[in-house]
């Protein structure tokens, strides 16, 4: 018999959760309630007496300062009461630990199949709710149907008595696991299998596989484990081996490129091997901080002598479209995983986020499935979760809005650990597997979690049906699994370690065992959620916060000791080999048994046509404007601009200070306001030493061209981590692409040439950048598809896709960390220099789309003679002679000088006419043209000279002073004076469009 | 003993701030071992050997139920008697954001009338609703029995949780006033208390109380972190020979000392460079 307890806060205390669903109802949907009241509801399936139910309920679940509860409904007051639970089978992280505190304090433990599950019931009251703003609060705001089921009840359905009765959303399966075997006899009947089952197979792949099984040699060597046709274990192996997740098809397709304006073409077999792999290579030659890349989970660059830094960045796009929450959560608890599976292990030091998203007022005719506010409620939400509770700094991230990301949005997120140069005295970079080495899976159980993504999402729903296919991450799962494998790993108990992700077991195991040469894997020992699952199911499943390990087995009995210790399930699942062999037995039945070498053999490429039309070829010109006589109001409604305006509320959620490393904060300046250039922590406590990290996005330079989209995004965030006082020496790269599709179909992508020559053309860039500034690729993903087809007003659907994106993360470090500079002005009379040339370079500018326009003249990026720029600059931090340093980004130096002058809360007067220019310009082009390339630095009086001797033969003046008035003051051109605009009227209009989230 | 106290700081089930908070208490004189909750419920460390418990940072157990709700659970009934015996022996325990919310659930703070077991304050959702990351401005009570704060006027430390107002009845709010245990309040840049304001008082904590002691003053609990003022770099926007001079450091250790007043406090009130030791044994003795 369950039973259910309903606790609620003491009336006279503030519900913030009831007060921010209040918020939420009036911004979202206009709907006023006058309360709200929240009351959590745990049920308890297990045979526990009433007592002890009591017992729980006053020990675990009741404070008895704030809180009153009871094992009935609670009488609170209402108009409207909405029930919200979980889904069977998605993760209830809050009724997981209640059963670990009832099992504690009770001296007991919950048989298999005995669970706690958590809901809330929200009281509203409210004199004009309707039934559907009741529908409309519970499914748009409180519920995702994918992961949560509701209930709406009224004064008249609501039985005091009975109360929301007693869900249990368990999952039962009722089923008896088996392996089936799957027809290969033509093509064509593979591929039809495919499609049924959901398989994804390529139709180019499928004579390959095909011709593997039909091989005398691998049929008689199947005869003699009793297997025949490829059993559905083998075929979903496959399957996620040849998925452009794991295998990066796309980076690995030949492209077919040619250029309309020149008429010439090229071929290029590879865009990671010609692009990405060839220069990482030949800079890690010359780089000996380079210390691991293009193999492991995540890149490894030298921090100190004893010391090496891990990193890696990825996105979570498809899931967290769906279910926002759940998506960015697990992304964010996901990429964590990466560097915590990097040579022998690294400890978590910090992350990073990047959202993009459609505007978060949109009003128009498409129907996404989550509105952009709710979606971007949500991933911040699942990202401060995901990181605050794995103890890990998040001192920086992006929030990108544009209309392209209303058809999928993009959850990037960036991971950095550390580890020591040697563990044992073995390099700990590397790794390796031996036969005979015991095959270890730790952490979370498996379920039916992420099998086939999204494609599981038509299957029907009943009221045991596991909704898994969208999962919550798992922070606390995941920490104590961090600290046990850093533990274990200290002690050289570690051999390799790799973490589950994508693809699940078939991935980590598949992949690891290449090592050592096979395995022998037992499918019936992996530890599941519930029963019923079929082998396949276990073999893929992505159940999350799980690593794979590889131990000797001598080290077999200390290493479950700590597992124990730490409260942590680890199982040996089987042992690696050097058979060649994948072999796959489910209680001593062989279900898989498949040559490692398959998924490394002769597969045929994708094949890609890539067609270049210049921007002015396809008829995109300069625009006819005027010189603006506003520049006041002009530049205050910049600032106001969603893509420019302050984001202060995201970054205040996030802690971006345990560890107690923090030394260049996301927020900065003297009222401690203003974004940051760049993140620098001091991740070795007892060294000054820094770790420098920025990233930039500017996917706006796209709709004129990916090549200078991506040339201006790398130099960005080069110039961020310069700016914050990076050694320009060590600079390391993260590239992740998000592109929409690029395969071309007449009806279905007719302009999918366009979007393949976009990232050609992206890729060359990358490559350019990466050579003239010295940027080994540490790490980097792409993620295709970043399309979505939405509903329109009458019925109709529309593809909406993304600009072809580049999010670009660069690391540097820095001996002192007291060199460290920010962008603040900071005293008065301290002279303003501008670094770096303003070009007529205002297409895809914040200010044309401002006024609707796109122009031609995208910023150029020259990156020789910027590196030489950067390298003086770097000099002038090194040696203290800048009080503050910025870069100019999005907006230009109109925009740039504002935060200058707002993050000091002084003033600055300018001079136009002084700023260095490529030829006469206008003002306007001058403030709002974002040419690459350029600082906004102040210099101390008595250090002026110095600064102008490192600046000699480089594009640098001094265009101005600090003034004590905190006004930003403009001089035109012409000498006469253009606007004159207090810090506390821009702060005002910047800060406006978000000022009031918290 | 060693010339070094001893401190231990908990770790595991989630905890996440053990590193740096024992690196701040090496920094301030002591020997600090971070210990696994399960070694210390099996026996493995002895509290015995330790003269300060420190109870850090960050989300144990997830903190679904109430932050630090679960963590005093586990310890309670592991482990009761031998922590009340310990608060009995005259040594320091420490809770910081976390481990203040797991102190007050233990009930071994606010410990009125001998009391060390009865919940009586609570530290509840922020009324902002949603968790903070900002530095605060901390005024301090001169008159406080409060050991770690002797000495100190006014600090700044960050805050960073989602559950840190503070909340009681008002007659328990009295005693605490009255006794001179709320140790530490949010307060404006010039010391005046924060009056409740958004965002000097981060939380809407009753009375602006971000850290309160028992009545021996050496049980102490604070939501602020100063585990993680261990360097000059931590402050922002930067101390005033830093950041708003442009480049010229010539007061790091000193300015850096700042965050760790309260950790330095025993070097001030023991014998010289005796270590902390003898702090605590005169702390004992006092």
């Amino acid at each position: 018999m369950p039973q259910r307890i309903e606790i609620t806060l003491n009336e006279d205390l503030v519900d913030a959760e009831g007060e921010a669903l209040r918020h939420k109802a009036r911004n979202y949907f206009g709907i006023d309630l006058e309360t709200v009241r929240t009351i959590s509801i745990v049920t308890i399936d297990a045979d526990l007496s009433e007592a002890q139910v009591a017992m729980a309920r006053r020990e675990i679940f009741t404070n008895p300062v704030t809180q009153v509860s009871s094992l009935t409904p609670l009488p609170v007051d209402f108009d409207w009461i909405i029930w919200v639970g979980f889904r069977p089978g998605v993760r209830d992280n809050a009724g997981a630990t209640a059963v670990e505190a009832v099992e504690d304090l009770l001296h007991m433990k919950f048989s298999p199949g005995q669970a706690i599950y958590t809901s809330k019931r929200y009281c509203l009251k409210g004199g004009g709710i309707t039934r559907q703003d009741a529908e409309k609060i519970a499914g748009e705001i409180l519920a995702n149907d994918i992961i949560q089921q509701y209930a709406v009840y009224d004064r008249n359905a609501w039985d005091p008595a009975v109360g929301i009765g007693f869900v249990i959303p368990k999952v039962i399966l009722d089923h008896t696991p088996e392996t089936t075997t799957l027809s290969i006899d033509s093509d064509a009947t593979l591929a039809r299998l495919s499609d049924e089952r959901s398989l994804s197979l390529n139709p180019n792949d499928i004579p390959t596989i095909r011709a593997y099984f039909l091989d005398p040699a691998v049929k008689r060597q199947r005869r003699a484990v009793n297997l025949g046709d490829p059993t559905d274990v083998e075929l979903e192996y496959i399957s996620q081996g040849r998925s452009d997740h794991c295998n990066h098809n796309t980076f690995g397709g030949r492209f077919h490129y040619q250029d309309l304006s020149t008429g010439e073409g090229e071929t290029i077999e590879s865009l990671f091997r010609t692009y990405i792999e060839r220069p990482t290579l030949a800079l890690k030659q010359r780089k000996p901080w380079v210390i691991s890349v293009l193999w492991d989970n995540a890149g490894v660059g030298q921090f100190d002598n004893d010391t090496y830094y891990t990193i890696t960045g990825e996105t979570h796009n498809s899931p967290s479209n769906m279910e926002a929450y759940g998506g960015a959560i697990t992304g964010i608890v996901g990429i964590y995983r990466d560097p915590m599976g990097t040579g022998k292990g690294s400890r978590l030091i910090m992350g990073s986020y990047g959202f993009c998203v459609g505007p978060r007022d949109y009003a128009g005719d498409l129907k996404p499935r989550l509105h952009p506010k709710r979606l971007l409620d949500g991933v911040i939400e699942g990202v401060r979760d995901g990181g605050n509770k794995s103890g890990i700094p998040t001192p920086f991230g992006q929030v990108m809005f544009h209309p392209g990301y209303m058809g999928k949005c993009l959850v990037f997120v960036t991971a950095l650990g550390i580890m020591p140069a040697a563990i044992n005295g073995e390099p700990s970079d590397q790794k390796t597997i031996f036969p005979g080495d015991l095959v270890i899976m730790c952490g979370g159980r498996v379920g039916k979690d992420g099998i086939h993504g999204v494609t599981a999402s038509s299957a029907t729903f009943s009221a045991n049906t596991p909704a898994g296919h969208v999962q919550i991450g798992d922070p606390y799962t995941q920490k104590k699994m961090h600290d046990f494998l850093l533990q274990a790993r200290d002690e050289g108990l570690i051999r390799f370690i790799t973490d589950n992700g994508g693809g699940g077991l078939s991935s980590s195991v598949g992949e690891s065992a290449r090592f050592s040469g096979g395995c022998e894997i037992q499918l019936e020992k992996v530890p599941l959620k519930y029963d019923g699952l079929d082998q396949w199911e276990i073999w893929v499943s992505e159940s999350q916060e799980r690593m794979t390990v590889a131990i000797d087995p001598r080290h077999l009995a200390r290493f479950m000791e700590l597992s124990t210790l730490h409260a942590v399930e680890s199982t040996v699942i089987g042992t690696y080999t050097d058979s060649g062999k994948i072999h796959i037995t489910y209680n001593g039945v062989t279900c898989a048994y498949i040559d490692l070498a398959l998924l490394t053999s002769a597969f045929p490429k994708w094949e890609f046509e890539a067609v270049w039309q210049p921007p002015a070829l396809r008829g995109l010109t300069e625009p006819v404007l005027g010189v603006p006589t506003d520049v006041a109001g002009l530049l205050l409604d910049l600032l106001a601009r969603p893509n420019i305006c302050s984001k202060t509320w995201v970054a205040r959620q996030y802690d971006h200070e345990v560890q107690g490393t923090s030394v260049i904060k996301p927020l900065v300046g003297a009222a401690q306001d203003i974004p940051s250039d760049a993140a620098v922590i001091r991740p070795v406590l007892s060294s000054d030493r820094g770790l420098v990290f920025s990233q930039a996005l500017i996917p706006m330079y796209s709709a004129i061209d990916a090549y200078p989209m991506t040339t201006c995004t790398i130099d960005e965030a080069v110039r961020r981590a310069i700016a914050v006082g990076a050694d320009p020496e060590h600079l390391g790269g993260v590239d992740n692409f998000c592109w929409p599709s690029i395969q071309y179909d007449p009806q279905t992508n007719p302009d999918g040439r366009h979007k393949a020559a976009q990232l050609v053309r992206s890729c060359k860039a990358l490559e350019r950048m990466c050579l003239a500034y010295g940027i080994p690729l540490l790490s980097g993903k792409d993620s295709m598809y970043v399309d979505g087809h939405l509903p329109g007003r009458y019925g109709e659907t529309h593809k909406v896709s993304a600009l072809e994106t580049l999010q670009f993360s660069v690391t540097g470090v820095i001996d002192d960390v007291c060199r460290c500079m920010t962008l603040d002005a900071k005293l008065t009379g301290d002279r303003v220099w501008v670094v770096g040339l303003t070009r007529n370079e205002l297409g895809g500018s914040e200010y044309y789309e401002r006024l609707g326009k796109i122009g031609l003249n995208v910023p150029e990026v020259d990156p020789e003679a910027f590196a030489e720029r950067y390298r003086r600059v770097a000099e002038a931090g090194r040696k203290g002679i800048l009080a503050s340093c910025h870069g100019i980004y999005r907006g230009g130096l109109g925009v740039h000088l504002a935060m200058v002058a707002m993050a000091g809360e002084l003033g600055i007067h300018v001079d136009l006419s002084k700023v260095p220019a490529d030829g006469a310009l206008r003002d306007d082009t001058l403030l709002f043209s974002e040419s690459a390339g350029r600082f906004i630095v102040t210099v101390a009086p008595q250090n002026e000279a110095a600064f102008a001797a490192i600046m000699d033969g480089q594009p640098a003046a001094c265009v101005g002073e600090v003034t004590e008035v905190p006004q930003l003051t403009m001089t035109g051109t012409d000498g006469n004076p253009l606007a004159t605009l207090t810090v506390e009227l821009m702060k005002a209009a910047w800060k406006r469009p978000f000022g009031d989230l918290i | 003993m060693s010339a070094k106290p001893k401190v231990l700081v908990l770790t595991g089930f989630g905890l996440n701030c053990d590193h740096e908070t024992a690196y701040a208490f090496e920094l301030a004189g002591a020997a600090a071992q971070r210990v696994h909750i399960n070694t210390l419920i099996k026996g493995d460390a002895l509290l015995d050997d330790f003269q300060i418990l420190v109870f850090g940072g960050g989300f144990s157990w997830g903190d679904d139920h109430g932050a630090g709700v679960i963590q005093a659970l586990r310890l309670k009934t592991n482990l009761g008697d031998r922590l009340l015996a310990f608060v009995a022996a005259g040594k320091l325990v420490m809770g910081i954001c976390n481990g203040f919310q797991t102190l007050v659930n233990l009930g071994l703070l606010p410990g009125n009338d001998g009391d060390y077991t009865r919940r009586s304050v609570a530290l509840t959702n922020n009324d902002c609703g949603n968790f903070q990351d900002r530095w605060v401005r901390l005024a301090i009570n001169p008159d406080s029995p409060c050991i770690f704060t002797r000495g100190i006027a006014a600090l700044d430390l960050p805050v960073r949780h989602g559950e840190g107002k503070f909340y009681t009845d008002a007659a328990t709010l009295k005693t605490l006033a009255g006794g001179n245990q709320i140790a530490l309040r949010y307060a404006l840049a010039d010391g005046q208390p924060a009056a409740g304001a958004f965002p000097d008082n981060p939380n809407g904590s009753l009375m602006d109380i971000a850290g309160i002691c028992d009545p021996t003053g050496r049980v102490f609990g604070l939501m602020p972190h100063p585990e993680a003022y261990n360097h000059i770099t931590n402050h922002p926007p930067g101390p005033a020979g830093w950041k708003r001079t442009g480049g010229v450091v010539s007061h790091r250790k000193p300015r850096w000392a700042r965050g760790f007043a309260f950790l330095k406090t025993p070097w001030r009130i023991s014998a010289a460079d005796a270590g902390m030791t003898d702090f605590f044994i005169a702390g004992v003795h006092a």
